[in-house]
Order: C-alpha cells, then sequence, then structure tokens
C-alpha cells in the first residue's frame, strides 16, 4: 500500500510553508479495521530482512478477512457513536482593568459593552466544541465449500468531526475469494473498492492567511463579536488574519478518494511427497487511486480581499502501484520429521507511478467555486516514478523445534539508487533455541524456555527526485524562467541500510499461564540518506546526501498472564514495557538545522549533531546554541487488559503511559503573543524566569486508549449470535502537558517532525454503542 | 484442462518472471530541465529562460529585504503572524539578531540562489556554439550586473561581518571578505559588465520583463548598470567615480523622478504577487509607518500621504503603535522599483555635499521638494543642515524601499542618540549576522 501524504495545495492560501504543514490524511485509513484479520508489525531489520530495501521503518502485514467452509454467516453490525474533544485548553480571563492594560482602552470600552450584551463568546468552544455524530453500518458474508471459500462486505462509516462542517466518510466493498483447483493449486482473489471523502477545515501553521483556527483562535478575543449579522456577512477579525467562524462556515478543505485495491495470488503444490514439499507462489497486486483534494476560500475573506481575491485548489492526483512476487519454496523433512529444512527463493518487483496535478485559481468571480471562474491560474505538475526490482533465497533450519535457525540473502535495485542496476545485498540470519524443549529440561514449572538472537539487513532509498539537481520554472509577467532549484541533488545515492541486532528470551510458565519476553536490540543505520543543510551562499539550501549513521538501541519486556482462568471468570493482561535510545554516531557534514522541522533556533528546533540523540531540540540563547529538550520518552508501558465474566461480559482496555519526551508548544507562543492563554499556564516556561526561554514542555501522559464492554445476548432462534456493547476510544488522560494532546505531530507522521505543536486540529474522544448479529 | 499442462504453463511462467532480470533505465528528471545538460550542452532558449529565472528569482525573499532592514531603522514596523518582527528586529530586551530565522535567512538564502543562476548563465554561455562574441557579451554583462545587485544587497545586510564572493563552486566556497574587498568586487562586477555592454551590439538576443522597458537594449541597460555603480560608489564614499557612473547612468535632473527599472509582478501562472504590497487596513498582516515619520514631516510634504494612509483603526501590537500604514503600492500587481531617478538625484546631491558644493548640493535637492509640493531649501548652506536636508530626503523618497538601514550605519546615525526607542530594553542593531549555514563549513 502507498501511504504518501498528499499535500493539497492550501498553503498556497494559508501561507504555510511547506506541504508537509498541510496536515494530509494518511491513506492508511482507507482501509476498513472490520476487514482485518490480523496485522503482524516486523519492527526493526532482523525481523524485516526478507523485505529488504522498502523495510527500513519495519514492515506491516495487514491480512485480511477469509471465509471458511460450512454454512454461510451472515454478520451484521451497527456503531454508533459520538466525536467530542479530549480536552479544551482555555482561555484567559480578564477583569476590564486587565483588558485596558493588555488591550488599550479602545478594548476595554468594547468588553464592558459585550459583558452588558450577555457575556463573553467562547471562540473554543465555539469552534472545537461540536459534538459529532459516528454512525458505522457494516454487512458480511462469508462460507464457502472445500473448493472455494469467500468473504464479501461492505461498510459504510460517517463521521462527524469536532468543528462544524469537519468529519470523514467512507464506504467500502470487499470481496476475498479463494478457489482450489484441485488438491495442489489454490488461487486467492480479494478485491477492495474503497471510497473516502474527508473534510478537515484548516489547521497547522500558517502565516497570515486567516485560515488556520489554531492561529486565529491564538488572536481572537472573546469580546469582539464575530458572528454573521440578520444577512449573513460575517464581521472582519479586527485581531487576527482570519474570522474563525468565516472559516469553518464558508471554506472548503477536503479530500476524496477512489481506490482499487486487488490481489492475486496463486499457490501451487508441485511436489507433495511425505519427506518433502515443493511449492510454488505468486502474488501480484494492484493499487489504484485517484486523489482528488479541494480548497476554496471565498473572495470575501479578510486576507483575500483586495489581494488574492479568492482562492480556489483543485488537486488530480493519480496513483498507479503495481506488484509481483514469484517465490518457491521447497521444504525437506529429514530424521523421519524431526528435522525440517526450508528452502524459498524468488523475485520481487515493484512499480510506483504517480502523476500529481495541483491546479490553482484566485481573483475569483463572486460566489463561484470552479477553477474557470478566476482571473488568474496556476498550474503545478509532478510525476513521480519509481521501479524496483529483487532476488530474495532463505534457508531456514529447524530441529524438532529445539533448535531454529535462519540465514537469508536479499539482492534489489531500484530507480531511486544512483546506479538503477546495480542490486545491494541485505542479509539476515537468526537462531532460537528451545532449551525447554531439550530432554535434560524438567522443570514443570518453567514449561517454556527460549533463546533468540538475530541479525537482519534492511535498506531505504532516496525518496523520489533526490537524484536531481533541477532547474525550476518561474515566471515573471507571463515570460518563462528558470530558477536553480535550492535543493541540490546527488547523483550517485545509495540505499542506507540498516543493520540490527537483537538477542532475547521468552519464558513460559505454569503452561504457559505466565508468560515473558525480554528483547534488546541495537539498529544502526549506515549511510542515513538525508537532506542536509547546505550553506546557502553556494545557491542550494539543502542536498540529499549519505553520510551519516544513527544508532537505535533500547529494550522491550512483555509480560502475558492469565491470571485467572475458570468458568466464571477468564482474565488476560499483557503488559509491554519499552525504552529507544538514539545516537548519531558519525555525521560528514557540519551539524545542522534539518529543513522543514522546526522554526529556526530562535524558537528551538530539531538539530542534527554527531554524539546526540535525533531527537533532540536545539536554541540559539545568549550562552550559545544549546540543547533544550528530547522528544525521546524515558520509557514506555502499555497495559492490556481482557475480561470475559460468565462467558457473557466481555470486558477489555488498554492504558498507555509515556513517561518523558518533551513537545515544543508553539500553539502557547501564539496565544502568549495574542493574550489568549490561560492564567493557570503563566508559570510554565519560559515566562518562569528559573526555566529555559523556550516553550518546551515535558509531555509525559497516562492515556486509557480503548475501553470496550460487550454484552452476548442470550440466544434466539435463527440467530447464530448477538451482543451489544459500549467503548470508548481515548476517553481519559491524565498529564501535565498544558496543550490539546501531548502526542501532537503538526508536520504529519514523516520524519522526525513530531513533537511539534502548532495550531493542531485538537485530538477528538469518541463513544460508541455497538450491535452485532451473526446469522 | 489437463493437469500436466496446467503446471507446465505455470513452471514456464515462474522461470520466466524469475530469471527475467528486469532492467531499470537511466533515471532523468520527468519534471525539470537537467543542470547538466543545460551547461553542457546550452541553447538560446534555455539560456534565455536561464535570463528570465534570474530577473523573477531577485524578487524572491524581497519582503524582509525591506521590512527586516526597515524595521531596524525604524520606518516601519510589520505587524504579522511572526513576533520575532517585533522582538527581535527591535532588540527588545536587549535581544540579538539571531543566525537562523527567517529575517536573515529569507533574503540571504534567495540572493545567493540567484547568484547560483547567474553563474550558471556565466558557465554555460561559453558552452553554447551559435551565438556571437558580441552577442555572448550581452549575456555576461546582464549576469555580472545581476550578480553585483544580489551581492549589494547581502553586504547591505551583513556590513562588516562580510560576505562571500567566490562561490562559483558549491563545493568549494570562498570565504567571507571584507566589506571593502567585497564593494571593491561588486564594482568591479559591475564596471567589467559595462565594458562588455559597450561590446554587445545594438540589441540583446534575449528578453527582459516590462519592468526594463526603456532600459532592454544594451546602451540602456548600461545605464541601470552604470545607476547601481553609482549607489555603490556612493556607499563607497569614492564621490568623483559615483559622479561619473551617475553620468553615464540614466540620472536626469531635469526628467520624470519615477523613471526606473523595476521588479514587475503578474496573476501569470509560475509568477509572484508584489511582496510588499498589504491590504488597505487589514488586520492580520500590516506594514505600518513609524510615528516619528509624522512628527518630522515639512509642512506640505506630499510624499507621506503618497506613500501612507490612515488606518480606520489604529494599529499595536506588543506594544508598538501606529497611525498609518503602507499606501506605496496601490494593488498587488504593482512594481517595486530597483533604482529610480529620484535616487539619482539624492546621489547627486549627496555626492555635492560631500564635496563640499553645498549651493549645488540644495539645487539638487530642490528639485525632489518642488517635486513633493515643498518650497526651495531656505536653511543655511553649511555641512550639517545640507545634510539634515539630504538626509531628510532620503527618508521621505526612499522609505520602505530597504534604504534608511544603510544611510543611517553610513552615517554613524544607526544608534539611539538618533533613532527613537520605542519600548524600554530595545536596541538598535547594527548588522545582521552571517546565517549558521554558512558559518560552519
Amino acid at each position: 500500500m502507498n501511504n504518501s501524504e498528499i499535500p493539497s495545495g492550501s498553503r498556497f492560501a494559508s501561507g504555510a510553508n511547506v506541504g508537509n504543514e498541510e496536515n494530509a490524511s494518511n491513506r492508511l485509513a482507507d482501509l476498513d479495521p472490520n476487514d482485518i484479520e490480523s496485522i503482524e508489525v516486523l519492527k526493526g531489520a532482523s525481523a524485516a530482512a526478507i523485505y529488504g530495501m522498502r523495510a527500513n521503518a519495519g514492515v506491516v502485514i495487514i491480512t485480511t478477512k477469509k471465509g471458511s467452509a460450512g454454512k454461510t454467516k451472515i454478520n451484521f453490525s451497527q456503531d454508533l457513536g459520538i466525536n467530542t474533544i479530549q480536552r479544551f485548553v482555555g482561555r484567559r480571563e480578564y477583569t476590564a482593568e486587565q483588558i485596558e492594560e493588555r488591550f488599550g482602552p479602545a478594548d476595554r470600552a468594547l468588553f464592558e459593552q459585550r459583558m452588558a450584551q450577555g457575556g463573553l463568546f467562547n471562540y473554543e468552544e465555539e469552534i472545537y466544541g461540536n459534538t459529532g455524530i459516528i454512525s458505522e453500518t457494516r454487512l458480511s458474508a462469508s462460507g464457502g465449500n472445500d473448493k472455494t471459500k469467500f468473504y464479501i462486505g461492505g461498510s459504510i462509516r460517517d463521521e462527524e468531526g469536532i468543528i462544524l462542517r469537519t468529519g470523514h466518510k467512507r464506504r467500502s466493498l470487499r470481496a476475498n475469494i479463494e478457489h482450489k483447483i484441485n488438491e495442489r493449486v489454490t488461487l486467492n482473489s480479494n478485491t477492495n473498492y474503497i471510497n473516502s471523502v474527508a473534510n478537515r477545515s484548516f489547521s497547522g501553521n500558517e502565516n497570515d492567511g486567516g485560515l488556520s483556527h489554531g492561529y486565529n483562535l491564538a488572536f481572537t478575543r472573546d469580546w469582539v463579536n464575530l458572528f454573521p449579522d440578520e444577512n449573513g456577512v460575517y464581521p472582519d477579525n479586527p485581531n487576527a488574519a482570519g474570522n474563525p467562524l468565516f472559516v469553518r462556515d464558508l471554506t472548503e478543505n477536503s479530500e476524496t478518494i477512489n481506490r482499487v485495491i486487488q490481489g492475486l495470488k496463486l499457490n501451487m503444490d508441485l511436489i507433495r511427497k511425505d519427506n518433502m514439499l515443493l511449492r510454488l507462489n505468486f502474488n501480484g497486486g494492484l493499487d489504484f487511486f485517484l486523489n482528488e483534494t479541494f480548497v476554496y476560500v471565498p473572495e470575501t475573506h479578510q486576507a483575500q480581499r483586495g489581494n488574492d481575491n479568492g482562492f480556489i485548489g483543485v488537486g488530480k492526483n493519480k496513483f498507479m502501484n503495481l506488484n509481483y512476487q514469484a517465490f518457491a519454496v521447497w521444504e525437506n523433512y529429514l530424521m523421519d520429521g524431526a528435522l525440517t529444512l526450508s528452502t524459498q527463493t524468488g523475485v520481487s518487483y515493484l512499480n510506483f507511478d504517480r502523476d500529481l496535478i495541483l491546479n490553482r485559481s484566485t481573483q475569483l468571480i463572486p460566489g463561484q467555486r470552479n477553477l474557470t471562474q478566476g482571473g488568474a491560474q496556476q498550474i503545478t505538475q509532478q510525476y513521480q516514478f519509481e521501479e524496483e526490482f529483487g532476488y530474495v533465497i532463505q534457508q531456514e533450519a529447524n530441529y524438532d523445534d529445539k533448535i531454529i535457525a535462519t540465514v537469508g540473502a536479499r539482492f534489489d535495485k531500484s530507480s531511486l539508487n544512483g546506479d538503477p542496476n546495480k542490486l545491494f545485498p541485505f542479509l539476515k540470519a537468526s537462531t532460537a533455541i528451545n532449551i525447554a524443549n531439550f530432554d535434560f529440561w524438567t522443570s514443570e514449572t518453567i514449561n517454556q524456555f527460549k533463546v533468540r538472537a538475530a541479525y537482519g539487513e534492511t535498506g531505504s532509498s532516496a525518496n523520489f527526485g533526490a537524484l536531481f539537481t533541477s532547474l525550476n520554472a518561474v515566471n515573471i509577467g507571463g515570460a518563462p524562467g528558470t530558477l536553480i532549484s535550492p535543493s541540490r541533488g546527488t547523483p550517485n545515492l545509495i540505499p542506507e541500510t540498516s543493520s540490527e541486532f537483537e538477542v532475547g528470551f521468552d519464558l513460559g510458565l505454569f503452561n504457559n499461564r505466565i508468560g515473558f519476553e525480554a528483547t534488546y536490540y541495537n539498529r544502526t543505520v549506515f549511510d542515513l540518506l538525508f537532506g542536509r543543510a547546505m550553506p546557502s551562499s553556494s545557491g542550494f539550501t539543502t542536498e540529499f546526501i549519505n553520510d551519516a549513521d544513527l544508532r537505535n538501541s533500547g529494550v522491550e519486556l512483555a509480560l502475558k498472564a492469565t491470571p485467572i482462568n475458570n468458568s466464571r471468570l477468564q482474565w488476560n493482561t499483557n503488559v509491554l514495557f519499552w525504552v529507544n535510545r538514539s545516537e548519531v554516531t558519525r555525521l560528514g557534514v557540519p551539524p545542522f538545522v534539518p529543513p522543514g522541522a522546526g522554526f529556526g533556533l530562535s524558537l528551538g528546533t530539531f538539530f542534527v549533531e554527531e554524539g546526540e540523540p535525533i531527537t533532540q531540540f536545539k536554541g540559539n540563547t545568549p550562552e550559545g546554541t544549546v540543547e533544550i529538550g528530547d522528544t525521546e520518552p524515558d520509557f514506555q508501558m502499555s497495559f492490556f487488559n481482557t475480561l470475559v465474566i460468565d462467558q457473557k461480559w466481555e470486558l477489555g482496555f488498554l492504558l498507555h503511559w509515556k513517561q518523558g519526551g518533551d513537545v515544543l508548544n508553539l500553539t502557547r507562543f501564539l496565544t502568549d503573543i495574542g493574550g489568549t492563554t490561560p492564567r493557570e499556564l503563566d508559570n510554565l516556561p519560559p515566562n518562569d524566569p528559573d526555566q529555559p526561554a523556550f516553550f518546551i514542555e515535558d509531555a509525559s501522559y497516562l492515556r486509557l486508549r480503548e475501553i470496550s464492554l460487550f454484552y452476548n445476548l442470550p440466544k434466539i432462534p435463527n440467530v447464530e449470535a448477538w451482543k451489544i456493547g459500549l467503548s470508548a476510544r481515548n476517553p481519559l488522560t491524565w498529564t501535565n502537558y498544558s496543550g490539546y494532546d501531548p502526542e501532537v505531530s503538526v508536520n504529519g507522521g514523516q520524519g522526525i517532525s513530531t513533537g511539534l505543536d502548532v495550531g493542531p486540529f485538537p485530538s477528538a474522544r469518541q463513544f460508541y454503542f455497538h450491535l452485532n448479529v451473526t446469522f | 484442462m489437463n493437469h500436466k499442462i496446467l503446471y507446465n504453463i505455470l513452471i514456464f511462467g515462474f522461470l520466466f518472471f524469475g530469471m527475467w532480470s528486469c532492467t531499470i533505465d537511466e533515471q532523468v528528471d520527468p519534471n525539470n530541465p537537467d543542470l547538466e545538460s543545460l551547461i553542457n550542452n546550452p541553447t538560446v532558449i534555455g539560456l534565455n529562460n536561464v535570463v528570465i529565472g534570474i530577473e523573477a528569482g531577485s524578487r524572491n525573499g524581497y519582503q524582509q529585504l525591506v521590512t527586516a532592514p526597515g524595521t531596524i531603522a525604524r520606518e516601519l514596523y510589520l505587524f504579522d503572524a511572526d513576533p520575532r518582527n517585533t522582538q527581535d528586529l527591535l532588540g527588545a530586551d536587549g535581544m540579538q539578531l539571531d543566525n537562523n530565522t527567517f529575517y536573515i535567512t529569507a533574503p540571504y538564502n534567495s540572493r545567493y540562489r540567484v547568484v547560483r543562476n547567474c553563474n550558471i548563465l556565466l558557465e554555460a554561455i561559453q558552452n553554447e556554439l551559435t551565438l556571437s562574441e558580441t552577442e555572448k557579451n550581452g549575456y555576461t554583462a546582464f549576469a555580472k550586473t545581476f550578480k553585483a545587485y544580489m551581492f549589494l544587497q547581502v553586504l547591505n545586510l551583513l556590513d562588516e561581518n562580510g560576505i562571500r564572493v567566490d562561490v562559483e563552486d558549491p563545493d568549494d566556497l570562498g570565504p567571507f571578505v571584507s566589506r571593502e574587498q567585497a564593494f571593491q568586487r561588486i564594482s568591479q562586477l559591475l564596471d567589467e559588465a559595462a565594458t562588455e555592454l559597450n561590446n554587445a551590439g545594438d540589441n540583446f538576443r534575449f528578453g527582459l520583463s516590462n519592468g526594463f522597458i526603456g532600459f532592454d537594449s544594451p546602451a540602456t541597460f548600461r545605464q541601470f548598470n552604470r545607476a547601481m555603480a553609482a549607489r555603490v560608489h556612493l556607499y563607497r564614499e569614492n564621490y568623483a567615480e559615483a559622479a561619473q557612473a551617475l553620468a553615464e547612468s540614466f540620472f536626469d535632473i531635469n526628467g520624470d523622478l519615477s523613471t526606473a527599472v523595476q521588479h514587475i509582478f503578474s496573476t501569470a501562472s509560475g509568477d509572484i504577487l508584489n511582496p510588499v504590497f498589504r491590504i488597505p487596513n487589514q488586520s492580520g498582516n500590516q506594514i505600518i509607518l513609524h510615528d516619528r515619520y509624522i512628527e518630522n514631516l515639512q509642512d506640505g510634504d506630499t510624499r507621506l500621504d503618497l506613500k501612507t494612509r490612515l488606518r480606520v483603526d489604529p494599529s499595536s501590537a506588543r506594544g508598538l503603535n501606529g497611525q498609518r500604514e503602507t499606501a506605496l503600492y496601490d494593488g498587488p500587481t504593482a512594481p517595486i522599483d530597483i533604482i529610480r531617478n529620484e535616487e539619482l538625484i539624492l546621489i547627486d546631491a549627496e555626492i555635492k555635499w560631500a564635496q563640499g558644493n553645498y549651493a549645488e548640493a540644495v539645487a539638487s535637492l530642490n528639485v525632489i521638494r518642488n517635486a513633493f509640493g515643498l518650497p526651495d531649501y531656505a536653511g543655511e548652506l553649511n555641512e550639517g543642515e545640507v545634510f539634515d536636508e539630504l538626509l531628510y530626503n532620503r527618508e521621505y523618497s526612499l522609505w520602505c524601499e530597504g534604504h534608511l538601514m544603510i544611510d543611517y550605519r553610513r552615517f554613524g546615525l544607526l544608534n539611539d542618540d538618533f533613532l527613537p526607542i520605542d519600548r524600554e530594553g530595545d536596541i538598535i542593531h547594527l548588522r545582521f549576522p552571517i546565517p549558521i549555514v554558512d558559518l560552519v563549513i
């Protein structure tokens, strides 16, 4: 799947600096979670090595539901829910005297007039206080016989956001069919069509576009009436670049997806004997989608009037992703079946073809939303092509489940590398010893004791375009020109290589009633690909190079237990603990501020420096450039519990605790300037002279991510099973972080830009009622 | 179907795909022209596009080029979303300028990006096979003149911190040279270009935008080149050379003050709008006149009303107040002057003042005064008073065009003895720091 975040061009109206400030949605959201059978996350190179050059960030394997032979099952479910803001930050309270002192006598008069007319407005609640209705309906049928199995399903989800006129709609259809041509040949076809529409309004960083709610609210004064008059005319906001009510009610920022994902799989057992199996595996898929973005700002918006006079942005982005794999698996059973040798070899091919077109129109004819109805048009187009080819070979040996060892290699080439036909090797080797399976192990208490070690390499190629030093199209008065691109390409880039070594052990006690797993990993990315800041007197500001090494190391502990398991109560608990530390172990260029991941050293920004974590914030102080924070948490833990009571009640909840890790809260920087920060936050840095002069805050939290309670209703005729339930997502968070959400990332999910808070779309919590019937 | 046949087909297919060693084509940028082929195999059209790219690119970063030094010189305030425009630039509580913030990086990066385009043009032109030497002189003269213009703008910001002038090789940048060395290099570039323009024929082989109407042939472009040379010599206090350059420029004491070479703007696809234009009475993004301009205005001077308008609501932000906002440009596609006859007359006056010809200096200043509703100068003809009148006219003729910080600094007036301090604790900066990316190399 391709999960690119696709900019909509709203920055051309809002003045945001770069595409990743537009809060584009992530395409993983296209999948209906209810179609998913299982999600397997392969973190780290040792697990993901077989996926080669695309696996540096780990691999997520999503398996969708299949039918099973037998009576056809019809499943119907209906969810009803509400969406509300997790928390309001609040607004600063003023007395008339304080208003005069801060804003002058004219504002005091407005304030007193407002108080006499019924009190202050609360624009934060006005904008973010919507209670959105969520409805989701799903219908699926599954079944089949020995030869053919099917799962077909459809769902409609409609979710309103916490801002009026925002929300998300998804319609999804799926057909998964498995057919056995004969005893040895199986054919699978998975088809999924998705139509989704997201309305996001405007949030995040901008510069005087008067669109982002976070920005507008920071400067909006609660004693100024911004509501439309009887003719529907919205007053200009005298204190900010835009009236947030105007933006909420009259602008558009939407994204529509039409997407088809089709997979075909053919498994063929060529030789099947008692002591060996030779299987061929063909796998092909396509993922085609058309992404259409629409941004509309009427000509009556105060930041448009007299300048651009209205803005329409229409994006038509075509994505065609193809992949193909062919594998042969040869399994050999030796020593009376005690030793299994398994050899896998094959090829893999990927082809991505993207065509991104953004049309903009300004100087609009009043009231019109058609690109044609504007006096000035701008077109930008970008093609992106990627092609990748790899060979895989892997050998696994399993001796009686006592010793399991694997070695493998993958050789990849990619059009994103400087030499597109050079094969880069990625190796892996792993071994696990099940000590408890040996005859000498006699302990009854410890029924499983497994020691494991693994090494693996994965890679990642440069982003499209990093190879080229190009000339950009510019224009003056209608004459076309070319101007050197500020990003300098490097024609001989190689993929970065991540090498991971991990060791650990798994313990099972009391017949696996208690399980414990511990893992230590050390992952080093060699020849890290990054855009470094160039000395800009060269005419270039960034240059893509392979000139750093980055190490991540950490520990993961997992405790799984079934403390109670009897006919009345089953309680499963799962506790995870993880900690990670990063360090830039080599940097071939001087330390630098990574482009697009902050707002300069005067406000504090990420800073890439040898010997320091990649997650550090630095800032300029009178003592020089010093570290002011780090987004890396001290540690994280999660607690997942499920309880089944009397076979009727099912209770589940997931708690997540993040300890430490800083956020640069520039939203508060804005509200401080606008005079809207709640007074109780006045002692936070940098206002407290004893603390650093930056808007750095500890973003530790304990969050109840999910809680659900289901009741299995008594059997009735013609209904196999039915249950009702209540659930909540992110209902409770305990944190000292002063912003909307300590888990904030305004620059999207890519790169090292998490931990920046600039007028984000506030996070929501959701409460649901569920009904689920199986016939 | 017979299963044997099916198997054979499948096995054959497997082998076919498995053995098929897919060859990936060499990659070329599908979106943009490639730099290497432009330099090695240039075409006239390609080079002409680079010329337009230089002209278009020189408008990038222009807002900060005007508002950042303008704030330091207490000409104006920029009230917008970023408080650093009033905190850092006015030195709130003694705050120093930052070396990693947009007010220096935006103009610095965009100037040097144009310099790179100039160097690309200078390198590529040598490999062009169809143009005559005469025609090539036109290209090199254009590139050198713009390079000098860009260097001058960076030097105006960085001043004694020096600038890099030897930036032909991005992997081996020359050192930061002193202000005086940088000035020498700028004058040298302008002089080389002027010589080449003498040998560039009657017409350029390339077109320029409408901002160069009347200055788009070698002979007339040379008048622009000499006007820039006069500005540089004035800054260097080389008055004889400045006078010589002025004589060869489009300076016309009796001419239209507004005759100018301009940056133009349009709504064409890929073009940009005037970044110093502001929507009247905007609440979000305003360029506010410093009130001292109202207090110091001589009776009858029309420039205040020509260039600024009274706001419906006076503006205030962070302890700063102003009644009037910019009206310098009447719309988002209004042009910005690069240099105009009005400035050349002021240069003429300054040369004469510096040479002690106070009466002649005043005669030139009277041309400006009379044009803006003021009677002839009636003060004393001595160094100090004529200087005050000269400075007054520079302040009001060149407001919000990026001049005053440089003027105050070269006259030793960029300090709190001369300029007002609006808020307790504010300080007056003298120059911008070298951006951090250029410090470490």
